[in-house]
């Protein structure tokens, strides 16, 4: 195995008295597309900003390439960075936005030359290189804002939250082009959303944040499938898991959750839980069935989504809400009666105190 | 399909919409216009004033009470242009204006990307210090600064004028910047360091390209604040050569006896024509700033 590019240990970052990063291990692999994605005020950003250098490190190490780059600034690290937005220089040309960290690195002419042109080949940017950042669109300006990283050729890139600020379809269109782009160039990229649909559909490595420590890291389906707490099961997925709380009982097929007012939810026959525990039991909304018949947990249709592919549901079982995604068409209406199936296989227990997966 | 009897205008309506737009233009007339055509009257009389007085004869302006000249001449002119030591009070006009404009807006720049940019102690109450020498009646410094520069031996030379006027154009130079260049996104300058640029090359290739408006801005108020600077120039200079345009300009009153008003509004006029020049071709520079930099 390779050594990593960008190793973190024991990170820290304190704004006065108030810690935002408590410890963070993190080892990213040279090649690796790595996605930080939390809620707003995580500390993903804050951790991107100090592999950047551009925010001081408290305690702890940055290691890049095999050397501490704790006190090593921003300028030297030979990183380069994507800015939410964008950032770019609004009195130079796209061409001058590009050229200027060759400048900076008194880049050889013809090289300079070389390297602008291949990126604006790589992104489109041919026919802008003339005009000025408020001439463009948000789209280009983002294309500008990635080639100006492109250029200086980085061993590592960083985006921050690149694509928020585009619209719903031109981000789902940068965003294929940036994963293909990572797939053509191969260059080590830290990538910083709070979407979890990016995270999901980019990452080779998916590093969840919460209150400034990692929840969990591993492959996006890995995190999907086997989310070693609550918050990452509730934070992947879209419609998001259902979670509802319950006591561990007994019945005659085996271990059931009682989770309240006659809601008894069932459990696959083998289940290692000790009755009377207090769990949270998850099930994704794709791994609830419309039953056929009357068996199911009985439940009344609150709301109807058709999305096109498939039908999003939203249905009240004993008091609680819960959402079901159907890919066939559904002539269900609010109010009326269904049976839903768990598929009790794909039910997700969690430690109702400490959250963790049990 | 719509037939043209049917797609043309009802009369009524359209004689509503003609009322409806005449309302409009003539309350925009009241509200714009007339203000505006008070407020260039009231800013250029004085000036046309002086240029039409300038061009009389001498005694004309006792005789008659007309605006304009009866016998339209450039002797008034030629009386200034004539006059012994017009050439070195330009020159001292014009030195101390270059001095005191440059200086203060280099000093400024760092002072002001200091305040913009980083956060240290005491901050708040600095920038707020720095208002000070603008607060304090000028004229109340004059007796203080004479006696001070007496004793450093200053008094009759370029210098006592350089360290005055650049010390009072500091302030209002350093807060005009403090604005313009707090006002651009921090993350373009994060993003130039990250392109490798240090603080100078951050400053000078980001910073100030970005606030040119505010840079022309500021040294188009030191310039204007140095060419018609007199309180420090009548207190600290009492040589005849030494002095400036307006210093000069306030003695020809006495040194007249009955006043020559041609004369006197000629040496007005060519004392705020630079000026004007100055103002016009930078006027035009920042509107261009403003239009090409197109920060977001």
């Amino acid at each position: 195995m390779s050594t990593p590019l960008v190793e973190l240990h024991e990170l820290r970052k304190s704004f006065g008295p108030l810690e935002v990063l408590h410890g963070i291990e993190l080892a990213i692999e040279q090649h690796a597309f790595v996605v930080l994605v939390g809620p707003s005020g995580c500390g993903k950003s804050t951790l991107l900003r100090m592999i950047a250098g551009l925010e001081s490190v408290t305690s702890g190490t940055i290691v890049m390439d095999g050397r501490v780059v704790n006190r090593v600034p921003a300028k030297d690290r030979g990183i380069a960075m994507v800015f939410q937005s964008y950032a770019l220089y609004p009195h130079m040309t796209v061409r001058e936005n590009l050229s200027f960290s060759l400048e900076m690195a008194k880049t050889p002419r013809d090289v300079k030359q070389e390297r602008i042109e291949s990126a604006a080949g790589i992104l489109y940017l041919d026919a802008l290189l003339e005009r000025f950042p408020a001439q463009l669109s948000g789209g280009q300006r983002q294309r500008v804002a990635m080639g100006r990283a492109l250029v200086r050729e980085p061993e590592l890139f960083l985006f921050d939250e690149p694509l928020s600020n585009l619209d719903a379809k031109l981000r789902v269109e940068m965003r294929a082009e940036i994963k293909a782009l990572h797939q053509r160039l191969r260059s080590t990229t830290i990538y910083v959303t709070h979407d979890q649909v990016e995270a999901m559909t980019m990452a080779d490595l998916v590093v969840v944040m919460n209150d400034g420590r990692i929840e969990q890291l591993g492959p996006p389906l890995e995190l999907y499938d086997r989310p070693a707490t609550v918050f990452v099961a509730d934070f992947l997925g879209s419609p998001a898991m259902n979670l509802i709380a319950g006591t561990v009982a007994e019945s005659e097929a085996g271990p059931v959750i009682d989770a309240g007012d006659d809601l008894t939810l069932p459990l696959s026959p083998g289940s290692a839980v000790r009755p009377g525990a207090e769990v949270v039991y998850g099930l994704r909304p794709e791994h609830l069935r419309i039953g056929d018949g009357p068996a199911g947990l009985a439940a009344t249709v609150s709301l109807v989504e058709p999305a096109g592919f498939e039908t999003h549901l939203h249905a009240d079982v004993g008091g609680q809400v819960v959402r079901v995604i159907s890919t066939e068409r559904l002539d269900a209406v609010p109010g009326d009666s269904i049976a839903l199936v768990p598929d009790t296989a794909r039910v997700h227990l969690f430690d109702s105190r400490t959250g963790a997966r049990l | 399909m719509v037939s043209r009897a049917e797609r043309a205008p009802h009369p009524m309506r359209e004689s509503g919409m003609f009322t409806a737009g005449l309302r409009h233009r003539v309350g925009r007339f009241l509200l714009i216009g007339i203000p505006l055509a008070i407020l260039v009257i009231w800013t250029t009389l004085p000036i046309l004033w002086a240029v039409l007085s300038s061009l009389k004869e001498s005694l004309e302006i006792y005789e008659s009470n007309t605006l304009l000249p009866a016998n339209p001449n450039l002797d008034g002119y030629r009386t200034v242009l004539a006059m012994r030591g017009f050439d070195s009070w330009l020159f001292n006009s014009f030195l101390v204006t270059v001095v005191a404009t440059i200086v203060p807006l280099v000093l400024s720049i760092f002072a002001a990307y200091g305040f913009a940019r980083y956060a240290f102690r005491f901050r708040h109450i600095l920038l707020l210090l720095y208002l000070v020498p603008r607060i304090i009646p000028r004229v109340s410094l004059i007796v203080p600064l004479n006696s001070l520069m007496s004793d450093l031996g200053l008094i009759n030379t370029y210098w006592v004028l350089f360290i005055t006027y650049t010390a009072s154009a500091i302030p209002l130079s350093t807060w005009i910047l403090v604005g313009f260049f707090a006002a651009i996104p921090k993350e373009i300058e994060e993003s130039a360091t990250m392109d490798g640029a240090n603080m100078w090359h951050r400053l000078r290739r980001v910073i100030l390209p970005i606030a040119w408006p505010g840079v022309v801005t500021a040294a188009v108020l030191c310039i204007r604040e140095a060419w018609n600077e007199f309180a420090f120039v009548l207190a600290l200079i009492n040589e005849t050569s030494m002095r400036t345009l307006p210093y000069q300009l306030y003695m020809l009153k006495d040194s007249m006896g009955v006043q020559d008003y041609a004369v006197y509004n000629a040496f007005t006029v060519l004392t705020v024509l630079p000026l004007l020049v100055v103002y016009l071709l930078l006027e035009r520079r920042v509107v261009e700033s403003i239009v090409s930099g197109a920060v977001k």
